[in-house]
């Protein structure tokens, strides 16, 4: 084939990122002059305006037939600069993006020569691709609005909420048998002041009068496959077991107790149960419990129903656990009071008239921050705890009076306007004690009290005893783990949390392409904050369900019908199961494709490339790249 | 004109916003109030806690707000009158005179070269100068000069220089009607000028040694441009004599969590600023000792925890602390302080001490907007735990820093739920 020999060459100084260690000016000079290139200069933004201009002008101008950017990684502007050729009437996959900032200046900023060499050689590889590169053209996949979302909690609901509003169908998948999540068990919430059950609630009537929204709950995600605009997933619906209408009457007949998990065993429910809030308003028959006396005219004869749904996108919105402390932890298990901050959080709503637990009044508290958090195990603050912990004092002590309360923290982490809930604990003359991860306090029994012994670095370190009747632990987040997460290989960060793309740039989207995140599934949250990352991932849901389609790199199988010797090896390899063969030659199914490569790889005759890395490319830029 | 979308403010909260509903196929119209946009996050070095450098990602999505065939930019221009009629906004738009015809400068430069004024430059907080006539920054989007009437002496050697006769004294401001169907509002925040706090002697004027006011006291802002790529003196060097400044002090809460200074309000970032900025200057100068003077440190973003950690365990020192004032000795400032985790009275005197100011709100249109704002000025949606960024009024959205100071993870994700927002409610009142 031809070669093309009008190749515009751009290196970036990227404002000294890269100019600081690699000698731009020297890469320029080492590849002006060759054959192929019509044109090369440096610039210190070429991601700008300007910089973009730069290469729109050349195109223009000069009639690029290929462009070189070597700057950062092409995972940042690859599309920047390929968006800029297109506009300037150049085919976009004529525009090679190579990095020299992460490949050479950064990891050699020790030896400035050997990166301006390796940044040379780079470069040298990347004008040899483009030569031989050919006219592609982008995949337009259409896109049904229709959308899957995994969770039903606060995020799960305010992302089916605003896509269903948009007009899209939305399919909300809750594994428990009812909508609401997390959030309800939450007394007054800050910043607003309704609580978690109002918020539940009002969220649940809108979920519940959007023709749009499909609900699922008590349903297990069986499998989930798939890629953006069409992924499947199977649901198994479990039975409720229940028959008609099942009226309150007919519930508070059931003979079995069993404590109730939405408060942590602080009260009991029926083994037939339902939760007023939100929905659905069916009730559903507890199986590890019921004793089958068959008062509530149950129908135990339902069997799991599996359906199966579509989506172009998937949100996942499978939210957090609260971490549960180790036996031993500050006395917890060990001492009957001491208890974590949910658990606080639903003692505080329940009760009336007086603070009791285990039948004991309670005067006095201490709570403990940090418990799972900023430690070895938890290297990260889990970013709730220190308000939800002085809010839920406040309003501890707004509704019982009259208590005395000790907080033993690390660092008050009231960001923002949460600032005035801390100033108002001051002022409601509760008593803050720091300690050190190194000397942490220790919660031992004296009598019918609790001592908690902590060092307190406010009074220079001073060992202090405070004796309280309840020792509450302000635990972390920690991810809820769930099976779709492996069913559709999306990554984790370092914290366990689900991993974005990048934090700034692309804060819903995860590397599997169509499947984004909302809420605490992908770091800690408060309520605030995971409504705001629900709605983000409906916007970016949007982009493609409200506009209809998606528009693909070229980058699949090709496969050449004359090399083919028709063995079938790359049948096996496919992992996406494009590949069959027809009459003798391997047949490519070119929307299953997702550009692995991994056929070719194993093709005996080399009949298969992968577009955009056609073998005589690869070939000629390693030729280049050790060329001198 | 007629657009679905008005987005006023074109900082990254605007543009992320805008773009959203571009892709997603709506009429956007961004305003701008500055020359460019870009607002403070194209003015920073580095930005926590990955230290991605600022401008490689706010660049790109200026430029792609700027080329997006859905998104229109009106620079310069100001929001002066909302109206709202049936399912409709009527918006006055002021657009001020650049005295540079926009579609004619091709952004040369050449005008700035000839000017003979000098003044303080905006874009590094007066750390070095600009002319009457210039284009604000490198990689201002648009990239057209603005003539600064104020300072103008009227010589007309920009105009002689000007090779497409963009240079215009006789423009006007313009007066521009649009109608548009919903509103985000993403007016972002002012930050807190400094010499606000008298104990911490900060002088805006950098030619002033040896007084109280210590040019080598500077603010936030001013260290992220010395340590921006694009920074200054293309070295780190102290504002007062250009000396390398080999100890440097960070003060936290200035003019934040301080009641005196009518702020109670924590500004959400400025523990993680200062953190990330001693670490790029202990980057940029080898054995320059760095110290910060903190509350509480407020780390509580995804990865923020494990930034902090790696940064103390480099070697600064975080000393606990809200700062007296500042004094000075042989043009150094002098940090007074008393630890308190060992009740000791602290004089230490540093080459540089920068201080770590917050954010204010900027509530400006909240009268033409009809929108509420808390006794601090920032805007209060109304309905904030299950959807933060509505207001009272049905198709006006907030995002943003606007209704509370927050770091950039934060404002993006808020900018695409306004979008969110939005599109679900264009959707409803039919476009």
């Amino acid at each position: 084939m031809k070669e093309r020999n009008k190749i515009g060459v751009y290196v970036c100084h990227c404002g000294g990122n890269i100019s600081d260690y690699v000698d731009v000016k020297k890469v320029v000079e080492a590849v002006k002059d060759l054959p192929n290139v019509a044109v090369a200069r440096d610039f210190v933004f070429m991601c700008s305006e300007a910089g973009q201009n730069l290469i729109k002008e050349d195109i223009k101008n000069l009639g690029l037939d290929g462009v070189v950017v070597a700057s950062c990684s092409p995972h940042l502007h690859e599309k920047t600069f390929r968006n800029a050729a297109k506009e300037a009437g150049l085919n976009p996959y004529l525009v090679e993006h190579v990095c020299i900032r992460e490949h050479s200046s950064w990891v050699h900023s020790d030896n400035p020569e050997a990166a301006t060499q390796k940044a040379i050689w780079i470069v040298k590889a990347a004008i040899a691709k483009v030569s031989l590169a050919r006219d592609l053209e982008s995949i337009r996949l259409d896109m049904k609005p229709e959308a899957i979302v995994v969770g039903g909690g606060v995020a799960g609901m305010r992302c089916a909420i605003d896509l269903g509003r948009a007009g899209i169908t939305v399919h909300l998948i809750e594994k428990s048998p009812f909508l609401g999540g997390r959030a309800a068990q939450i007394g007054k919430m800050y910043p607003s002041g309704i609580s978690g059950i109002e918020l539940v609630k009002k969220l649940v009537e809108e979920v519940k009068n959007n023709p749009n929204i499909k609900v699922y709950t008590n349903a297990e995600i069986v499998s989930a496959e798939g890629a953006l605009g069409e992924f499947k997933v199977k649901v198994k619906i479990n039975p409720r077991y229940v028959k008609g209408n099942v009226s309150d009457d007919t519930i508070s007949q059931c003979p079995v107790e069993v404590p109730d998990e939405f408060n942590y065993g602080l009260t009991k429910r029926k083994a037939i149960y339902k939760r007023d809030f939100t929905y659905p308003d069916t009730p559903v028959i507890d199986m590890n419990a019921c004793t089958k006396c068959g008062k509530c005219n149950p129908d135990f004869n339902q069997k799991p129903k599996t359906v199966e749904v579509t989506g172009s996108i998937v949100i996942l919105a499978t939210g957090f656990k609260p971490y549960e402390p180790k036996e031993g932890e500050f006395g917890y298990k060990v001492y009957d009071n001491v208890i974590t901050l949910p658990v606080f959080d639903r003692l505080i709503s329940i009760s009336n008239g007086k603070l009791e637990y285990n039948g004991k009044e309670i005067r006095d508290i201490a709570f403990i921050y940090c418990v799972g958090s900023r430690n070895e195990e938890h290297e990260y603050c889990s970013r709730y705890c220190c308000v939800a912990t002085i809010n839920a004092a406040l309003q501890a002590l707004e509704k019982f009076g009259d208590l005395r309360v000790y907080h033993v923290y690390r660092d008050i982490r009231t960001y923002g306007k949460y600032e005035l809930y801390y100033e108002q604990a001051g002022r409601d003359g509760m008593l803050f004690f720091k300690y050190d991860p190194e000397n942490p306090p220790v919660v031992e029994r004296s009598g019918n009290k609790l001592i908690v012994k902590v060092k307190d670095l406010l009074t220079y370190g001073e060992e202090i005893e405070i004796p309280v009747d309840m020792v509450v632990l302000s635990v972390g987040m920690e991810p809820e783990m769930s099976d779709v997460f492996t069913m559709l290989r999306v990554p984790f960060s370092r914290d366990g949390f689900l991993q974005e793309v990048h934090p700034k740039l692309r804060p819903v989207e995860t590397a599997i392409g169509g499947v984004l995140v909302a809420g605490t599934c992908q770091g800690p949250k408060d309520t605030v904050e995971a409504t705001a990352s629900a709605s983000a991932a409906a916007a970016k849901a949007d982009t493609y369900l409200v506009k209809g389609y998606a528009e693909l790199e070229p980058f699949i199988a090709e496969i050449n019908p004359e090399k083919c010797d028709g063995c079938g090896e790359c049948v096996e390899e496919c992992p996406a199961g494009a590949i069959s063969i027809e009459n003798g030659k391997a047949v490519l199914k070119e929307a299953l494709c997702k550009g692995c490569g991994a056929c070719g790889a194993v093709c005996p005759t080399e009949a298969i490339n992968l577009r955009g890395y056609y073998y005589d490319q690869l070939r000629k830029s390693i030729e280049a790249a050790g060329g001198d | 004109m007629k657009y679905d979308v008005l987005v006023i403010g074109g900082g990254i909260a605007g543009i992320e916003a805008s773009l959203t509903l571009g892709d997603a196929g709506f009429e956007v119209l961004l305003v701008e109030k500055d020359p460019s946009i870009g607002g403070h996050m194209i003015q920073l070095s580095k930005v926590f806690p990955t230290t991605d450098c600022a401008g490689c990602i706010t660049t790109p999505k200026m430029a792609a707000a700027a080329s997006h065939p859905k998104v229109h930019l009106m620079t310069y221009s100001e929001v002066k009158e909302v109206q709202k009629t049936g399912k409709e906004f009527r918006v006055k738009v002021l657009k001020k005179p650049r005295y540079v015809e926009e579609d004619l400068c091709i952004g040369c430069g050449r005008c700035e070269e000839v000017c003979p004024v000098l003044v303080p430059r905006e874009f590094d907080y007066g750390i070095v100068g600009r002319k009457a006539v210039y284009i604000p920054f490198e990689m201002a989007v648009p990239k057209k000069a603005v003539l600064d009437l104020e300072h103008c002496m009227m010589c007309g050697r920009c105009e002689r220089a000007c090779p497409k006769d963009a240079i215009n004294f006789l423009q006007e401001p313009e007066e521009v009607e649009i109608t548009v169907k919903a509103i985000i509002v993403a007016t972002g925040y002012n930050l807190f000028p400094p010499e606000r706090k008298k104990e911490y002697s900060y002088t805006g004027n950098l030619t002033l040694i040896h007084t109280n006011l210590n040019p080598n006291i500077i603010h936030a802002m001013q260290m992220e441009r010395l340590l921006a790529p694009s920074r200054p003196y293309h070295a780190l060097l102290r504002p007062g004599d250009g000396k390398v400044p080999e100890r440097v002090a960070w003060v936290l809460c200035t003019g934040s969590r301080d009641k005196s200074l009518g702020n109670p309000l924590c500004s959400r970032v400025c523990c993680m600023y200062s953190v990330k900025q001693a670490l790029l200057y202990t980057s940029a100068i080898p054995f320059g000792e760095a110290a910060i003077y903190y509350m509480d440190i407020r780390a509580f973003g995804k990865g923020f925890e494990e930034f902090y950690t790696m940064v103390r365990d480099l070697g600064v020192y975080f000393i606990r602390g809200k700062v007296a004032r500042i004094e000075s000795r042989n043009g150094n400032p002098v940090v007074i302080v008393e630890d308190t985790e060992t009740g000791e009275i602290r004089e230490d005197e540093y080459d540089m001490v920068v201080l770590s100011v917050g954010l204010l709100s900027n509530p400006e249109l909240s009268e033409i907007l009809g929108i509420d704002t808390n006794s601090y000025g920032f805007y209060v949606p109304p309905d904030e735990n299950a959807n933060p960024v509505a207001t009272k009024v049905d198709g006006i959205f907030v995002a943003g820093t606007a209704t509370c100071p927050k770091d950039i993870p934060d404002t993006v994700a808020e900018a695409a739920a306004a979008a969110a927002q939005c599109i679900a409610y264009l959707k409803e009142v039919g476009t």
